[in-house]
């Protein structure tokens, strides 16, 4: 999966736990200041997307996630 | 059966969800060892009638797509032959427990979610006291057990209105460990434990923490040992008759030096446990984890999301610790002598819940009995525990690791 595929996955599921728009939404978008999720919001979306890419995350590697392409840097590492 | 709609309630299990949302399944085995050998129609019989005026065990487990709730269960509740544990509800036609036994021994399993040891105590203890008024003619009265109602969690969350920011990515937590399960059993002399925790001037429960934190430090080689305990927080609620679970959790750690003592680390062990045995702070603590917990039931997700993020909150939230020490005390309740002149033996056995090593206590017969359940893949606790007990003065009546592991 191309990278752009990723963050668009990223975008869906954020417009679908958080209703945040796609256009609201770039790599460097930070998830808890400049998006205003919560933890509990962040973790869904991250549970969601073991789901949609059939991983799972290892714990230790939550904290490392601080804007969309942390997210998608290690979606992309996944796939690799 | 398709479960009336009337009839559900999810209100009863509200803590316990914790226990649907972990990864394991969370099955408590207690393990009763008579003077005699168990009638198996009798003990039926027994468990039958106090079943029958319980309703809140009178229960199953129904799943939902986003929830699960107990319903009415009206089916038999069949009282089993043999040690190993069924598993629940799949084995059970639905109920949260069950009796076994084989020769001079009772087993009872329950599933966590329904109940947690103080309120299952009660139930099993007049299943015992039945049981013994038909097999010896004993007298026990065995009355209807009161069930308080549910409390309020948003009135609890209202008292303290800081405890939804508790589960926000907090500091580093030890991994959990996850070889297979080993067990082992100790056995420790009561009485010289509470002399030496006299002699300390702290709480008998602060020396065992503060003893298993040495041991443990010395068996996982670590210089930081991160230990849970929970309080009981029926009085302070105002329910004292609850048979769901209704406790509050404590982290604690213990850093020591390469030849450390009880005297090094047992008053920082018992400061804090004296602390969080303050009731407003055990309230404070339980409004913080039940808030977590009531939170991820209420969104609007797939269970197995619900599950997901419970577990990653409590990662965050610093949940995981080396060991879990939990104090049962004299698992029956209320206490009686004359209960006691049936039973020769009890062991309480309990999976790891957030912790790499559980340790379950229970006290009869002036022993401590130390149930520990070890998922780090190392050997030898048995040898450690009696060394770290013997070196501060607590009398070891045994010690042994025992093979194999619980299925």
């Amino acid at each position: 999966m191309q990278r752009s595929e990723i963050l668009d996955q990223i975008k869906t599921i954020l417009e679908d736990v958080a209703e945040i728009s796609p256009e609201e939404v770039t790599e460097d978008s930070v998830l808890m200041d400049d998006l205003d999720l919560s933890s509990m919001e962040i973790l869904t979306i991250v549970a969601d997307l073991e789901e949609s890419f059939g991983i799972r995350i290892p714990e230790k590697e939550l904290r490392g996630f601080v804007t969309v392409g942390d997210l998608a840097d290690y979606l992309l590492a996944q796939e690799a | 059966m398709a479960p009336n709609s009337d009839a559900r309630s999810a209100e009863g299990i509200f803590q316990g969800v914790m226990y649907f949302f972990r990864p394991e399944k969370i099955l408590c085995l207690y393990q009763i060892t008579l003077k005699e050998e168990v009638d198996p129609g009798l003990l039926q019989a027994a468990q039958d009638a106090v079943l029958a005026r319980t309703p809140y065990f009178r229960v199953q487990l129904v799943q939902e797509k986003r929830e699960t709730f107990l319903a009415p269960n009206d089916r038999p509740c069949p009282v089993g032959r043999g040690s190993r544990p069924p598993e629940i509800p799949e084995e059970t036609n639905g109920y949260l427990f069950h009796f076994s036994c084989e020769g001079n021994v009772l087993w009872f399993s329950w599933y966590h979610f329904i109940a947690d040891g103080k309120g299952m105590s009660r139930f099993l203890t007049q299943v015992l006291e039945e049981y013994c008024n038909r097999r010896y003619g004993a007298v026990f009265p065995c009355p209807e057990l009161p069930s308080s109602p549910f409390y309020d969690p948003e009135e609890l969350f209202a008292r303290f209105p800081g405890c939804d920011t508790k589960n926000d990515m907090q500091g580093e937590v030890p991994a959990i460990a996850a070889e297979p399960m080993q067990r082992t059993l100790l056995r420790l002399d009561r009485e010289t434990l509470i002399r030496r925790a006299l002699g300390c001037g702290v709480k008998p429960f602060s020396c065992l923490t503060a003893l298993l934190t040495l041991a443990m430090g010395r068996y996982l080689d670590k210089r930081e040992i991160t230990y849970s305990y929970s309080a009981d927080t029926r009085g302070d609620l105002g329910v004292p008759d609850a048979f769901y679970n209704c406790v509050a959790s404590f982290q604690g750690r213990t850093e020591f030096g390469p030849v450390p003592r009880l005297e090094d680390v047992v008053q920082a062990v018992d400061a804090r446990v004296k602390e969080t045995l303050v009731p407003e702070n055990k309230l404070g603590r339980m409004a913080e984890q039940m808030n977590w917990i009531y939170r991820v039931a209420q969104l609007k997700a797939p269970l197995r999301i619900k599950q997901r993020v419970f577990q990653m909150g409590e990662y965050l939230g610093g949940v995981p610790a080396d060991f879990w020490i939990s104090y049962l005390g004299n698992p029956f309740s209320p206490a009686s002598p004359e209960l006691m002149d049936y039973i020769q033996d009890f062991e309480v056995w309990v999976p790891p819940d957030g912790a790499s090593m559980g340790v379950e206590t229970a006290s009869i017969n002036g022993q401590l009995i130390l149930c520990i359940q070890d998922k780090t893949g190392r050997a030898g606790l048995a040898e450690v525990l009696r060394a770290v007990m013997e070196q501060e003065g607590v009398r070891v009546l045994e010690a042994k690791d025992l093979t194999p592991a619980l299925a």
